[in-house]
């Protein structure tokens, strides 16, 4: 019941342009999505309807990437490259964990720099957030030892006390 | 989240190895507690030998010096305008004399970004390089 109202709403919000009968260079752009519906304002089906409409598509899709269900999901143990668009532009990490919680999922990565280690943690649907690039996909390249073998865990804290695994997954990078 | 008793590693060249904190500079809010880019006050708990002659580099800290140092890595995590938190493996600090001025004259390590935030550009110009500005394969050196 709930699928089929969520469809209808996805239907009735996208601004795609639609065709102009009689021509075939003018663009009629569609009406803006009435947000009037009986059910929303009697409050049904209000927390789906801000789920989408909250965030813009980009975003969304990447939240999705990130969510349990893609079919090309984002594993902890990845190899991540998040650009950002203010300070410091660029981090690259391993993927210790995400934190799901809709619009608030923020991802912790983790880099060795000069023998130090550091952990950030990136709010994913923040607009300082540009782009989130997969370096290497978690189970590393083929089969590789350790790093090649499946990471068992959902949160990848043992990292932090062994830095042979995390050069491990550095070597199976190169 | 540094208090008393809090031990840092101290990361430029002017001979002290580990500092413990005494200390923590003009705090009203936080509870005590210091953090990225606060001052400190600090007791030289363990330093490099100091040799005979002196040498080119900057004035030499012995053990049981009583010093000022600004925190400039925490293991807690700190949090960026925009949601970002970073923390870091360790706790590390730099000494500063009683004029706010750093003792010595390098930086070996990363530093955190927000010190350039509360004021100590100088220090962050000095250093390697600042935190999430580089693109390295994680794992590396």
């Amino acid at each position: 019941m709930f699928n089929s109202f969520r469809k209808c709403t996805q239907r009735l919000m996208s601004t795609a342009t639609q065709p102009y009968p009689f021509s075939s260079v003018a663009m009629v752009s569609a009406p803006p999505p009435t947000p009037a519906l009986e059910g929303l304002k009697a409050g049904k089906g209000l927390m789906p309807y801000l789920r989408q409409r909250l965030l813009s598509p980009e975003k969304l899709e990447l939240l999705a990437r990130f969510g349990r269900r893609h079919p090309e999901r984002i594993l902890p143990g990845s190899v991540l490259q998040v650009t950002s668009k203010h300070a410091p532009t660029a981090f690259t990490g391993v993927l210790l964990g995400i934190r799901r919680r809709g619009a608030d999922t923020s991802v912790l990565l983790r880099n060795v720099i000069n023998r130090t280690g550091v952990e950030v943690q990136f709010a994913v649907c923040s607009p300082n957030v540009k782009d989130v690039k997969v370096l290497m996909r978690a189970g590393g390249r083929g089969s590789e030892g350790r790093a090649g073998k499946r990471m068992r865990r959902a949160k990848l804290f043992y990292l932090r006390d062994s830095p042979d695994k995390m050069t491990a997954i550095s070597a199976g990078m190169r | 989240m540094i208090g008393l008793k809090g031990t840092l590693n101290v990361i430029d060249n002017s001979g002290a190895l580990l500092i413990e904190c005494v200390n923590v500079l003009k705090q009203k809010v936080n509870n005590g507690w210091g953090s990225v880019g606060d001052e400190i006050v600090c007791v030289v708990k363990r330093a490099r030998p100091v040799s005979g002659q002196t040498s080119a580099s900057a004035a030499k800290v012995r053990q049981g010096d009583v010093r000022r140092a600004v925190i400039v890595r925490t293991r807690k995590a700190v949090r960026r305008p925009d949601g970002r938190y970073i923390r870091f493996d360790d706790n590390a600090a730099v000494l500063l004399n009683n004029k706010r001025e750093m003792l010595g004259t390098r930086i070996g390590g990363v530093v955190s970004a927000d010190l350039r935030m509360k004021g100590w550009g100088k220090i962050v110009s000095l250093a390697p390089k600042m935190s999430l500005s580089i693109t390295q394969k994680p794992g590396s050196k």
